[in-house]
């Protein structure tokens, strides 16, 4: 009798809670203050170079524009993607004025929790996929819009024969688990295809084959290709370690990788697109523009490198209008 | 106030994400628990459950019809691991772990070379979906997941007090007691296998509509929660929770729990890089539990006899 009416308590508890929370529904009457204050929840995939650079951009170019105004609450989800519906659970509960959503499956778990709070995404290569949207015209047309991290994928393609004229096989090499590289390696695929150069993909899963995929992908190739890739950027130095001995030397889509293990790259900023992403974001919480209407918008500027340390190692005279990166 | 509002606010959501991860729990207590083996391959089930569901929605099947065919592929990947173990020999522990790899390069192949396959409630018409989980209307998934709960639990219990169920559980209890008893236990430990992984596959199915979209790496750490799941519930409900059907529920309502303590940890605004040591310290600390508090009862004893 005392344990049912534990039970029976409990329940009561969860119940009266559960309707307390979804009452809380009523819109709250902002008064007319001198500095309007806004509050923006960020959820980012993983801890990452690439994602913290474009976080960074859009905090600071928010926090430029709208000094002491923003409240910021950054969560990441450390690579779970249960905990990115966790976090966005708590910004929509929270009532934020906008969530910046960085990388694919944050924005997926933020667009499938909201149809009514702005989100705007970062570091998502293509939004078609992504959001499963069929006849793409450039805007998502929803509460969604954003920035994307696509590298000039047909230029990156048009570096390999520019590099390496007598090459005749290149390796298109990424990570199986990441949802935009394969993406890029079908387009680049089409283009090198073009070029009249033969194509293989060699796709890893992670830290622990990476290497042996690599040596595998080196062993069939002239060149290698790798497209703009977390896991890939993440394993740079164990990847160098591999085809640096091979002498095959690699075209990296992004400059993280490219610092790493690769010759030279055609890269975007994270940092920039991110800066971009806070622009939409002023614009939006201003009033200037509606996110239904914005279209995704792309990296401002690519900008050519090469790695001074591997070009030597290897014996490669650097192409001019390429800069050595600085450290 | 407001942050008590923000976390009342946070309920439905977090309550919802419990009940999904209680079914899939509810699959790692069958084998955890009622027939004693770690099963590992839960974590790649779970993604294999949401991958295939989300495939065939966009292909055009019923959602009913995918979640089925998802429980379906689920029964497969126990078999595989029931398989790997009964017959080839390998350890359950590692045979879950093969199976689980295996598993990762089959997800790819579902989702026909993608990391992730999204799936919009905008064009399908899902069964739950995150959208509407503040709504008091009849599509909140809440409504949908207690009443699917309730019935899975109800299921498992008649299950497992039928001649099978019983003999799924001798095996499980004592393997030799039930083999001198003439029950195959190997096709014993093949049955549980596939209902757990069966039912992990169905949460992966439920949870891929509920977030949007399925991805490789969806599973990854499931274990972990549902593990933590059980032993939350059995530590907060184990002195009042005496029936099997209520020991289901506790798993749910350990789920629950764990949810709410990850919402209320994010909330409090700590660091997220810490998230995994957080989660972690909330399993060990409730794992934990009953160990002291059978020391303490120990104690109590010892002085007892002191004193008489």
């Amino acid at each position: 009798m005392k344990h049912a009416k534990r039970t029976l308590s409990l329940l009561i508890i969860f119940s009266v809670l559960f309707l307390a929370g979804c009452q809380n529904k009523a819109p709250e009457t902002k008064g007319t203050e001198e500095k309007k204050q806004y509050s923006i929840g960020i959820v980012q995939l993983a801890q990452h170079e690439a994602l913290d650079a474009a976080t960074k951009g859009f905090m600071d170019v928010l926090n430029e524009k709208f000094p002491d105004q923003v409240v910021f609450d950054v969560q990441n989800a450390s690579g779970d993607t249960t905990n990115c519906t966790t976090i966005v659970n708590g910004f929509v509960s929270k009532k934020v004025d906008l969530i910046m959503a960085n990388a694919t499956p944050a924005l997926q778990a933020a667009a499938s929790a909201t149809d009514t709070i702005p989100i705007l995404g970062t570091s998502v290569t293509h939004y078609a996929p992504a959001l499963d949207i069929e006849e793409w015209t450039g805007t998502v047309g929803t509460n969604i819009s954003g920035t994307s991290d696509l590298a000039d994928l047909k230029q990156q393609a048009a570096m390999i024969p520019e590099w390496f004229p007598d090459a005749k096989t290149v390796s298109l090499f990424y990570c199986s688990s990441e949802a935009n590289s394969a993406f890029q390696v079908e387009e680049v695929e089409k283009h090198l295809a073009e070029l009249g150069l033969e194509t293989k993909r060699f796709s890893f899963t992670d830290t622990n084959d990476v290497a042996s995929v690599a040596l595998a992908a080196c062993k069939e190739s002239d060149v290698i290709y790798i497209p703009t890739d977390n896991t890939a950027a993440s394993n740079a130095e164990a990847i160098a370690n591999v085809i640096l001995p091979e002498k095959v030397p690699a075209i990296a889509g992004e400059i993280g990788l490219c610092k790493g293990c690769g010759i030279a790259t055609l890269t975007i900023s994270y940092e920039d697109i991110g800066r971009a992403t806070g622009e939409m974001a002023y614009k939006i919480l201003t009033g200037e523009a509606k996110v239904e209407e914005m279209p995704i918008e792309y990296a401002p500027n690519f900008e050519k490198y090469y790695n001074p340390t591997i070009c030597e190692q290897l014996g490669i005279t650097p192409l001019e209008g390429y800069k050595p990166f600085e450290d | 106030m407001d942050f008590v509002l923000t976390f009342l606010g946070t309920l439905p959501g977090a309550i919802t994400q419990g009940l999904i991860w209680g079914l899939m729990a509810m699959g790692v207590y069958v084998t955890f628990r009622v027939l004693s083996v770690s099963d590992l391959t839960v974590d790649g089930t779970l993604a294999t459950g949401g991958a295939v569901c989300v495939i065939l929605i966009r292909a055009g099947a019923p959602v009913g019809a995918a979640i089925l065919i998802a429980f379906l592929t689920g029964l497969l990947c126990g078999l595989s691991t029931a398989f790997l173990h009964t017959k080839w020999g390998i350890p359950v522990i590692l045979a879950g772990i093969l199976t689980q790899i295996a598993l990762y390069s089959v997800n790819l192949r579902v989702m026909a070379s993608k990391a992730n396959a999204s799936i919009s409630v905008d064009k399908y018409s899902l069964l739950i979906s995150q959208r509407y989980v503040r709504e008091t209307s009849l599509r909140n998934p809440l409504y949908f997941l207690v009443i699917f709960t309730v019935l899975v639990i109800g299921l498992l219990y008649w299950y497992f007090g039928t001649e099978s169920g019983s003999a799924l559980r001798a095996t499980g209890a004592n393997p030799r007691m039930a083999r001198a008893q003439g029950i195959n236990t190997d096709f014993q430990i093949t049955l549980g296998l596939m209902i757990a992984n069966g039912m992990v596959a169905l949460a992966g199915a439920l949870l891929a509509q509920y977030q949007g979209f399925a991805d490789v790496n969806m599973g990854r750490g499931a274990i972990v929660i549902g593990l933590a799941a059980v032993i939350i519930g059995e530590v907060l409900t184990q002195k009042f929770f005496i029936n099997f059907a209520l020991k289901l529920l506790a798993v749910s309502i350990g789920s629950i729990v764990y949810f709410l303590v990850l919402q209320l940890v994010l909330q409090l605004g700590l660091n997220t890089n810490d998230l995994k040591l957080i989660s972690a310290l909330i399993v060990a600390v409730f794992l934990a539990v009953p160990h002291f508090s059978k020391r303490m009862k120990m104690n109590q004893n010892k002085g007892g006899e002191k004193n008489a």
